[in-house]
């Protein structure tokens, strides 16, 4: 059976929320039922017939076609089934995200993958501030599940975790890590400034030595640990990176003190 | 004298009403950008409740800072008049913006009378910027190290306060351990200008660590008196602070969704009612979108398809606004009374005119 497939025809003039397009809430609808289902935010809303064209059935396999910023929430509660976006999409990709996957080709804006508490998001362009971070009022952010950015990230990736891995592959803006309770980041490139502020526990994994660390990490010697290995061989089993991101024996920072201290950066030496 | 112009043309008020009611009715995506006093805030949030649109503050991004720390981290603070009859151990955030400058000074004039006794002493956290010209007035001791953000110098005074390593020492820190010892009542002063969203959580955190084994608060200077009142009148109203919209009909709030300026910048809002009642300014250039301005103007706004001339609370008729000294709102008497219409009244027509012709709750 052909994969459910919206195929974007125009760029929206509002933005569009796209929760409602999941595997779980399609399943067993019309196409009839499909085409009504709302998505506009605007005064008048728009209806999902109005600026996609709908074709095949198969509602545990969807696939968006097309690109748009003003695509938001996409993949919003997504428990099972697979979303695949071949463009951009707008704020709160995967928000809340419990299984499944989703895989976005372009951009993503801000707010992607927060609140996850499974499965898997790969986006392989950019994503803007605040990847894997609570919204405002919220004191939790992702609590499991993998957020793959294989391009760069903004601000404050990665703010509140509490469980899980983010991966960032071409390096990320300021305050990673901020306000980390426990899980890990990744990232290589170029790290912003202050990663790890606030931080509580949990680990912060970059293939150089950070170059803005907050004063309050401590350096802590190479510790001859079995985690790099092990962490370094999840990371190509799950096809996120291609060669080890720590090697052995990495640089190691202890922090932040400012906090309970508990939190740690480790660093692949030599670079 | 003219008081409304369709384009740069003069018209009756009427006329213009009736013309800026239509451009709300039709507009598929309505946002306001408010800077007023709390009886026109009030009713510019029910209007755009009305219109599903979206509103924000003129000062939208520092409020919004400043609102993040309370609606993400959370604080302890108390009011400037605890602070001056309470604390005397005074230790200033940052940069403290200048409209503060004077209820300060008045506290190093004075000396607390409850708690504290004698002579206050005054501390400033600074970052890269150095000492402040305020700090300097106040003969504050300065906390700090070159090169180090404000941000960097707060994670280090926490450190060091509770006896942890930091990779960098602060001047001075010795003399303010001491000097927290001796106070019953610490208070830290700081404004939303002072330091970016985490500076501030950090500040909290150090609060927060001094409360295990004393009493310690903190005061918040906004950066903006008025754009605080309005972010408290918005929270009466909807639950919410500015940058709330009616999408659904119901009220929710996202700082990024909602961020006015941002709409306007990527063509999602066609509509923006400007109101300006306060700092008398124009609509900003460049943007494409039909703009209704409401401001205390003698001219048409440059690119407004309608502007409409309205006084100033406290100035040409009465009003009530936040004032941080007294830590609520207080009524402002006009000074130099005219027959310039409100903002409120000049919304409350304009609802008026809408279809439906129903009249705004306040």
């Amino acid at each position: 059976m052909k994969a459910l497939t919206f195929s974007l025809l125009a760029e929206p003039e509002e933005r569009l929320d796209l929760s409602g397009l999941a595997p779980a809430s399609l399943a067993g609808l019309t196409a009839l039922q499909i085409a009504r289902l709302r998505v506009g935010t605007g005064r008048d809303p728009v209806l999902a017939g109005d600026v996609f064209k709908i074709t095949g059935k198969d509602a545990d396999s969807v696939i968006i076609e097309g690109s748009s910023s003003r695509l938001d929430r996409v993949g919003s509660g997504l428990g099972g089934g697979s979303i695949r976006v071949t463009g951009n999409v707008g704020h709160q990709a995967g928000r809340s995200m419990s299984g499944g996957s989703l895989h976005i080709e372009g951009n993503a804006g801000d707010h992607a993958g927060s609140g996850m508490i499974g499965g898997r998001i790969e986006i392989r362009g950019n994503a803007a501030d605040n990847a894997g971070a609570p919204l405002a009022g919220e004191i939790i952010g992702m609590q499991g599940g993998i957020l793959i950015i294989r391009g760069k990230a903004g601000n404050y990736a990665g703010d509140r975790l509490r469980r899980g891995t983010i991966a960032i592959l071409k390096g990320c803006g300021d305050y990673a890590g901020y306000r980390m309770i426990a899980g890990t980041i990744v990232v290589t490139g170029g790290v912003g400034a202050m990663p790890g502020y606030l931080m509580k526990r949990g680990s912060l994994l970059f293939d150089r030595h950070p170059e803005h660390l907050v004063p309050t990490f401590m350096p802590c010697g190479q510790p001859d640990i079995a985690f790099s290995g092990l962490f370094d061989r999840f990371l190509i089993d799950e096809n996120i990176m291609t060669r080890p991101l720590l090697g052995q024996r990495p640089g190691r920072y202890g922090g932040d003190n400012a906090v309970s201290g508990k939190g740690e950066v480790l660093f692949r030496r030599g670079r | 004298m003219s008081v409304a112009w369709i384009g740069s043309q003069p018209v009756s008020l009427m006329d213009a009403i009736r013309n800026a009611a239509k451009l709300l009715a039709s507009s598929r995506c309505p946002v306001f950008t408010l800077d007023t006093d709390v009886h026109g805030t009030r009713s510019a949030i029910a209007l755009a409740e009305r219109l599903r649109g979206a509103y924000d503050h003129r000062m939208g991004e520092v409020l919004a800072r400043e609102i993040a720390l309370y609606s993400n981290s959370g604080g302890m603070f108390t009011t400037p008049g605890e602070a001056r009859r309470r604390s005397g151990l005074i230790v200033l955030v940052g940069e403290i913006p200048a409209a503060h400058h004077d209820l300060l000074q008045a506290w190093a004039a004075s000396q607390p009378d409850l708690g504290d006794r004698g002579k206050r002493t005054w501390f400033h956290i600074h970052g890269e910027a150095g000492v402040t010209k305020l700090a300097r007035q106040l003969k504050a001791v300065a906390l700090g190290a070159e090169d180090l953000s404000l941000s960097g110098a707060l994670a280090v005074l926490r450190a060091e306060l509770q006896g942890r390593q930091a990779g960098v020492s602060l001047a001075n820190t010795a003399q303010l351990r001491k000097a927290l010892a001796r106070s019953r009542f610490p208070v830290f002063v700081f404004s939303g200008d002072s330091g970016d969203a985490p500076s501030l959580a950090m500040l909290q955190g150090l609060v927060a660590d001094l409360n295990k084994t004393g009493r310690a608060s903190s005061v918040f200077l906004p950066a903006d008196d008025d754009a605080w009142g309005a972010a408290l009148t918005s929270l009466w109203m909807t639950g919410f602070p500015p940058r709330t919209g009616f999408s659904n009909s119901l009220p929710s709030y996202d700082p990024v969704r909602w961020d006015v300026q941002r709409m306007i910048r990527d063509k999602e809002a066609d509509l923006h009612v400007w109101v300006s009642a306060r700092g008398c300014e124009t609509p900003p250039k460049g943007g494409k979108v039909t703009v209704i301005c409401l401001s205390c103007t003698e001219a048409p706004a440059a690119g407004a398809a309608v502007t409409i001339a309205v006084g100033k609370a406290g100035v040409d008729h009465d009003g009530v606004a936040y004032s941080s000294r007294v830590g609520t709102f207080h009524a402002i008497a006009a000074t130099a009374p005219s027959l310039l219409p409100s903002v409120c009244s000049i919304v409350q027509q304009l609802a008026g005119a809408l279809p439906g012709r129903k009249a705004l709750p306040c």
